[in-house]
């Protein structure tokens, strides 16, 4: 690859979005690739807004993917997939889960919650990007493992057409940086992520 | 994040490491020998990684109580001929600066790197301060790196560059070179760790007499540096072009430059500066010589331009200027290659792809997209301390100086934040001119031991009547869980022996007790202190949880809920959310998520009717 492949990955904290981020960047690295990233720090446990910006490619400059520049946006939450879309190329990718966790705004109003949890899909529609939602929650669970909404969402995301990284350089990487006991669990999470996307 | 094992290797290799941890590593490869620092969001890796190293490789490191502390431990280390460093985040410097300015003075013989990370954007900052200024008030040159791998050679080079001119150094980061992720080249390395010989003399007593014959010779040692840069190798002219224009650039602004560049298919005669202090006048002069435009990209203050434009007035070269005077870039928040690239096309033209498109849907969604703030931690003794605080506060219409750690994310009672430790001082303050509302002052443990200490002892010399708060969490939580001497320096001892007549200690889990507390407190003259001790709940689950014990967590009775909203719209618990269902009275009620709960209890003991009870298997 010649061109700088860039990428977002977001969430709330406490999702394992950076648990993903390194396996990325592990996979790329084995494969020769050069990795520039930027991540926020101290949010993870407090329930905020978490993104990391990612670039893959040789010759790497400036860690951060300003508005329209992202081949792909991977989101853990969907409010949080809305909320960083303008990153997106025109024409990107996103593969979202359907989680949708209650920001503090949404407790304090129950009417407002409504109205926007109901908007979300016709909101991210908006958009001309392709839209891949999947259901992660469930997914996990079916993997065995709550814990691995993340994995299956990298396990969709080796499918996108031109993403750097192939299904078997990713499950490397993973192997690496989970922990042992719960390997299993997310190779399946990974492996049904793999699969869900081959309905889109 | 780098393993420890990743950053102690000696050997050639690629290693994806933070921006932070290649600076560490970079003082590890110069053999530090001595390190010192107090953590601060974007400088703490830094200083984690060189203190979790120590005890491999041998180096002294320590997290000391407050930044002046910092520097001065690690400067006496490297006066005595030993490789020294601290770190530490852009307001931090102004804790050490009273140190700084008189040490520039004197010089070092051991290399001595101070790191500072400024934080362009307040990601986690109460200001955009801009440490390029210190290269000219203290007079200490800096170099800055413009990605991971440059800020691990820059901090070699530094120890080598101090040691060569006997000068202190600083390596200038910001949040997006230090919370940078990528792959760096690491080398292997020798430590030369040796006994301190200290030199006796006059040298390092900043007497007035002394320090005025010093001055002269700081001076001449900058323009010795300053003749010094060209053969360095640290100034990089690069790309091409006619005379018409040329960039003026240094750190991340180069990044995002190039990226700029690439985005307008352009390309520009570049001046790149690693050394920004003092400033490369011979290079500078003869790229800026015949060129009809200049154009300098920085972040935060016209630093360069300022300066530059000084330097070619005084050599009557007279280019147009391009920059903050010019309103391409903003005196504020952070760059990024869009808007660099936006600034050139003003200037030199070239295509850009329109996000018009994208910015006016992100507009029409914004309204939908909801604002999601740190919030304190499941189980976090702050919310539970502040929670019975706040209705004591409103009854009396109490003012509330806070001051800088995880409280600051209060959503309740906070009346002022300014900075380390100033929160007592700021109730003392209150409390010379509002008389009929008590003060209250509010202070974690690591921040007591770093700037409240001076504070508390003046409110007792002056007889303060203030109500002095200290959540004493057993760790510095904010900035990772760093530990502190509350660890080994009991606060009530302290207090007591300040002579504070009334000092009580409660567990703020206790609401009962703490509500009994507050109030009795207010009827002592002060200053009074009340101490809350309750290990970080958040550091207290995760240890709980990797050791697998059982945390015993709490649940709801759908049928008992009133939808108050008590526990989750009042008290904030993330650990609860609204129902997705309904109960019998066909309303929604609170659900707790068992894999956040810590089993703190306060929501049981809050809840109007009695709904939340503990988990039975």
């Amino acid at each position: 690859m010649t061109e700088t492949y860039q990428m977002i990955v977001c969430g709330v904290g406490g999702q394992g979005i950076l648990t993903i981020t390194d396996v990325i960047v592990m996979a790329a690295q084995k494969k020769g690739l050069r990795v520039l990233g930027s991540e926020v720090h101290g949010m993870a446990q407090k329930g905020g807004s978490v993104v990391t910006n990612l670039k893959l490619g040789k010759e790497l400059h400036s860690p951060v993917t300003p508005i329209g520049s992202c081949k792909v946006l991977v989101g853990l939450e969907q409010n949080e997939t809305l909320r960083y879309m303008k990153y997106l190329e025109p024409e990107g990718t996103v593969i979202t889960s359907k989680t949708v966790l209650y920001p503090i705004s949404w407790k304090k109003d129950k009417n407002t919650a409504q109205l926007a949890r109901e908007k979300i899909e016709e909101n991210l529609a908006k958009y001309k990007a392709r839209i891949m939602r999947i259901d992660a929650e469930g997914l996990a669970v079916e993997a065995g493992l709550a814990l691995t909404q993340n994995i299956v969402l990298l396990g969709a995301l080796s499918q996108v057409k031109d993403f750097p990284l192939s299904a078997d350089e990713l499950k490397e990487a993973l192997k690496l940086r989970v922990p042992a006991k719960y390997l299993d669990q997310n190779i399946k999470a990974f492996e049904l992520g793999i699969s869900t996307v081959s309905n889109f | 994040m780098a393993r420890v094992e990743e950053l102690i290797a000696n050997n050639e290799s690629r290693v994806l490491c933070l921006g932070n941890e290649a600076i560490a590593r970079g003082a590890l490869e110069a053999g530090v020998q001595v390190f010192a620092a107090y953590p601060g969001t974007p400088s703490s890796e830094a200083s984690t990684a060189i203190i979790a190293t120590a005890s491999k490789l041998g180096h002294y490191a320590e997290w000391s109580t407050n930044e002046k502390v910092a520097f001065e431990t690690a400067y006496a280390a490297s006066i005595s001929g030993v490789r020294a460093m601290t770190a530490c985040k852009h307001v931090g410097i102004n804790v050490l600066a009273d140190a700084l300015f008189s040490a520039a003075y004197m010089g070092t013989t051991g290399g001595f790197v101070v790191l500072v990370a400024d934080d362009p954007h307040c990601f986690s900052s109460q200001n955009e301060q801009d440490s390029r200024w210190l290269g000219v008030t203290a007079q200490i040159p800096i170099l800055e790196p413009s990605n991971p791998q440059e800020a691990k050679n820059f901090t070699k080079l530094a120890f080598d560059i101090s040691e060569k001119f006997e000068t202190i150094m600083i390596l200038r980061s910001t949040t997006r070179i230090s919370h940078a992720r990528s792959d760096v080249e690491f080398n292997e390395f020798e430590s030369n760790f040796r006994e301190g010989e200290f030199e006796k003399g006059m040298r390092y007593k900043c007497l007035p007499a002394i320090a005025r014959a010093n001055h002269p010779k700081l001076v001449a040692k900058m323009d010795e540096i300053k003749k010094w840069i060209p053969e360095s190798g640290l100034s990089i002219i690069e790309g091409s072009g006619n005379n018409e224009f040329g960039v003026i650039t240094s750190g991340i602004s180069y990044a995002y430059l190039k990226d700029a560049l690439s985005l307008l298919k352009k390309d520009l005669p570049i001046l790149k500066l690693g050394m920004i202090a003092p400033l490369d006048e011979k290079t500078i002069l003869e790229f800026a010589r015949d060129k009809k435009n200049i154009i300098f990209i920085e972040e935060v203050n016209p630093y360069l331009e300022d300066r530059i434009c000084a330097l070619l007035l005084q050599n009557n070269i007279t280019p147009k200027i391009h920059g903050k005077s010019s309103g391409i870039t903003k005196r504020y928040h952070e760059l990024n290659s869009r808007l660099v690239a936006e600034a050139l096309q003003g200037i030199i033209g070239g295509e850009l792809t329109s996000v018009t498109e994208i910015e006016n849907t992100s507009e029409e969604n914004n309204d939908f997209i909801p604002f999601r703030p740190p919030l304190f931690c499941p189980g976090c003794q702050h919310r539970a301390a502040f929670w019975e605080l706040s209705k004591v506060v409103r009854k009396n219409k109490g003012i509330f100086a806070s001051d800088i750690g995880c409280y600051s994310l209060d959503p309740w009672v906070t009346d002022t934040i300014l900075c380390m430790g100033g929160g007592i001082s700021m109730a003392n303050g209150f409390a010379r001119v509002i008389t009929d509302k008590p003060i209250f002052a509010y202070i974690g443990d690591s921040t007591f031991f770093h700037t409240g200490l001076p504070a508390l002892a003046n409110a007792v010399y002056h007889k303060a009547n203030i109500t002095i708060l200290v959540l004493d969490n057993r760790m510095t939580a904010m900035t990772g869980f760093q530990p502190n001497p509350t660890e080994v320096i009991d606060i009530v001892d302290v207090a007591k022996s300040f002579g504070v007549e009334y000092v009580v200690e409660f567990d703020p889990y206790d609401f009962e007790n703490g509500k009994k507390t507050f109030e009795e407190a207010l009827k002592h003259e002060g200053p009074t202190v009340i101490i809350m001790r309750k290990v970080c709940a958040n550091e207290w689950w995760r240890q709980k949880r990797r050791r697998g014990e059982k945390i015993e967590v709490y649940t709801i009775d759908p049928e008992t809920c009133i939808s108050c909203g008590t526990c989750l719209v009042q008290y904030q618990c993330p650990a609860i959310h609204w129902s997705l269902d309904t109960n019998s009275k066909g309303k929604n009620y609170s659900v707790i998520d068992p894999s956040m709960c810590t089993g703190c209890s306060v929501c049981s003991q809050i809840c109007p009717t009695g709904a939340i009870t503990k988990a039975v298997d």
